[in-house]
């Protein structure tokens, strides 16, 4: 295999892992906080729809993603009154919301199919992105160099920061926490919002990073792969690497079969498209057999609280 | 600092639960309305055609029997289920096995005649179902693997199955290159059951499943089996029911009634196999569950409130210009409004002149 072959895989693979990326190390902040939110499909729906819409009559990438985050973090709320204020069900309130934000995202982009927009790319000069070997650390877009930024900022934040040793207690024992005199309500709405924020910008970076275009359902299960990830990642921020880059590997393979030729084109284009789904029952099921019996699942993930006092 | 204050009920209001889900629709009515004028379209046109045109307009009642109908069937299973507190998710899935595997013996069949090809096509839709429901079931008994996920993973991977076998083995020779299935023979077609109409034998059948289901889960053993494990699973575990018995049977129960679900579906209104067979009754049937509050019997008025949404939003792209993606917001909106209005049936609002004891978080 030729160097320039490998370093375009390479380049591919870390482009497709970023948005799932991105959405789990959200997903894992508000799951260590102890709320299951399984809206991240729709919120990242909600995100792209809405980056895609910015990016389309601006043109600033910056303010498409600063805006699709924004939607995902209000898209969120709504998840955070119903579950956290109204203690309804954690399972079925995601539910909704991905239900939602399929909806509201084909009402939004309904005028908007098939209409380009520009990608994000590297903002390092041309000599860099466009050199051979060091476009590799180079030129990727800005959401790349941010997604590696944020898995470092998120495993600071929960092991480093006290901040975050309160939102890791929340998420372990919330009765014991609000004896402390912490507000394990605000700390999940923060948590939640985080998450939302973050799955925003994960749908944003479908069209600015991927395919530069809207169409309805663009992330295709993207958030469902998320939520896998964080469990296989065992709630640490850094196992999501592993987790994210080998799906992103999976997706490149089926763009090159795609691209037809070689080995990879000899199993129907069916089978590689519905590989990323397989895949991510795969290693379910491996990290199930790895961790046999003890689980390093926050205590109190999914379960509402409601204060005794 | 509020003038209201919520009280927790010692019983949860029976009166309540049954209100919740008919205020959740009032509601979404009137926030979908306020959506839709924001956005620039007659709101209250909207939520007429979407909720009234369907029933005052009678040429539209068959268009309604038959989109509730797999709801129902698909939604009392969903609600055996969740009811065990087990999360099928992926009822979709199980709903494109079941057709699939039904599409296999009409094609297996092709040119026969016979009273015995409809109804082995609704064993081998049911059995598909289960099938595809059983991967989920032994995941969570044997490795603990959550349902959730792998159901879900597992549809996206079913329409990926349908547009492979359409597109390759299963495709109509005579097809001039449309990726289809060629068209069921005669006896492998749903009877309609009025003439001149489109409602077929799959309209009754879904009442009986309702029928049969909430018989099932109100007075047999396994019904309250399936009770107990999901409300009470310490209590359930001392009185030696099976937790991984009541798994595998929630799932195989919702599996197979969505993939039955598909069998008649793609016998009935498509009559043959094509890639647009996943219509999306899996996931609108999570809703109808939880509206019809995982009853039976309510499953079917819920699930007729969701095929009226359906027709309606079909009907108010034709007539008002409303965009297709309306009726899934109304739909989605239903559901998070009922599950807020879940709160009233735990807790009553009482409201509060001043606040001598306030200071509560």
């Amino acid at each position: 295999m030729s160097m320039d072959l490998l370093i375009a895989i390479c380049m591919t693979v870390i482009g497709a892992a970023t948005p799932i990326l991105l959405a789990a190390t959200g997903e894992l902040v508000v799951e260590r906080s102890g709320v299951l939110n399984l809206g991240v499909e729709g919120m990242m729906l909600i995100g792209a729809v809405t980056g895609f819409i910015v990016m389309f009559t601006t043109g600033n990438p910056w303010l498409a993603v600063f805006v699709a985050a924004i939607a995902g973090l209000l898209s969120s709320l709504i998840f955070a009154v119903l579950t956290l204020s109204l203690s309804a069900n954690q399972t079925a309130t995601g539910l909704a919301l991905t239900i939602f934000g399929t909806g509201f995202s084909a009402l939004a982009g309904q005028n908007y199919s098939a209409q380009p927009v520009e990608l994000f790319r590297s903002i390092f000069p041309p000599e860099l992105v466009g050199h051979q070997v060091l476009r590799l650390v180079f030129g990727h877009s800005p959401l790349v160099y941010f997604s590696l930024l944020m898995v470092v900022a998120c495993w600071w934040f929960l092991n480093r920061s006290r901040a975050g040793m309160i939102l890791r207690a929340v998420g372990e024992n919330d009765h014991s926490a609000h004896s402390l005199g912490y507000s394990v309500i605000g700390v999940r709405y923060a948590a939640v919002a985080f998450g939302g924020a973050m799955a925003g910008i994960a749908g944003a970076a479908f069209p600015l990073l991927l395919t530069p275009q809207w169409a309805e359902r663009m992330t295709a299960g993207g958030g469902w792969i998320a939520v896998a990830l964080v469990v296989f990642a065992s709630w640490r921020p850094f196992r999501l690497l592993a987790g994210a880059y080998l799906f992103g590997l999976v997706m490149t393979m089926e763009l090159y079969s795609k691209a037809g030729g070689g080995p990879l084109s000899a199993i129907p284009a069916e089978l590689w498209a519905a590989m990323p789904y397989l895949a991510t029952i795969l290693v379910l099921v491996l990290i199930s057999m790895r961790r046999s019996g003890s689980t390093s699942a926050p205590a109190c993930l999914g379960k509402p609280f409601i204060p005794s006092s | 600092m509020l003038q209201y204050r919520l009280e927790k009920r010692a019983e949860p209001s029976r009166i309540m639960l049954y209100a919740a889900p008919v205020l959740a629709v009032v509601l979404a009515m009137i926030i979908g309305a306020t959506i839709f004028a924001a956005i620039g379209y007659d709101g209250i046109a909207a939520v007429r055609e979407i909720f009234l045109t369907p029933l005052t307009n009678s040429y539209k009642w068959q268009d309604l029997a038959i989109k509730a109908a797999p709801l129902i069937i698909i939604g009392v299973g969903l609600a055996v289920c969740y009811r065990a507190n087990v999360w099928n998710i992926g009822a979709e899935g199980q709903y494109v096995v079941g057709g699939v595997f039904a599409t296999g013996v009409a094609l297996a069949t092709y040119g026969m005649s016979g009273w015995w090809i409809l109804p082995l096509m609704a064993l081998a839709g049911a059995v598909g179902g289960m099938a595809y429901a059983a991967i989920p079931a032994f995941l969570r008994t044997r490795l603990g693997v959550n349902e959730i996920l792998t159901s879900l993973m597992l549809t996206y991977a079913s329409v990926q199955l349908v547009y492979y076998l359409v597109r390759a083995p299963w495709k109509d020779p005579m097809g001039m290159g449309f990726p289809q299935t060629r068209l069921f023979s005669e006896a492998a077609r749903l009877p309609t059951l009025i003439p001149g109409t489109i409602v077929h034998v799959g309209v009754p059948i879904a009442i009986v499943v309702a029928i049969i289901g909430w018989f099932v889960m109100k007075r047999s053993l396994m019904g309250f089996q399936v009770r107990v494990v999901g409300a009470a699973p310490q209590a359930a575990r001392y009185g030696g029911f099976s937790h991984t018995r009541t798994i595998w049977l929630a799932l195989l129960i919702s599996g197979g009634l969505a993939g039955f679900a598909g069998m008649l579906e793609v016998s009935g209104p498509f009559q043959r196999l094509v890639p647009g067979f996943p219509t999306n009754y899996g996931y609108t049937a999570i809703i109808a569950a939880f509206l019809g509050r995982l009853n039976p019997i309510g499953v079917i008025f819920a699930s007729l409130v969701l095929a009226i949404t359906f027709v309606g939003g079909e009907l108010a792209q034709t007539t008002i210009g409303l965009p297709n993606a309306a009726s899934g917001i109304f739909q989605a909106l239903i559901l998070f409004l009922l599950l807020a209005a879940d709160l009233l049936v735990r807790y009553r609002v009482r409201s509060v002149s001043t606040s001598p004891r306030g200071a509560t978080t």
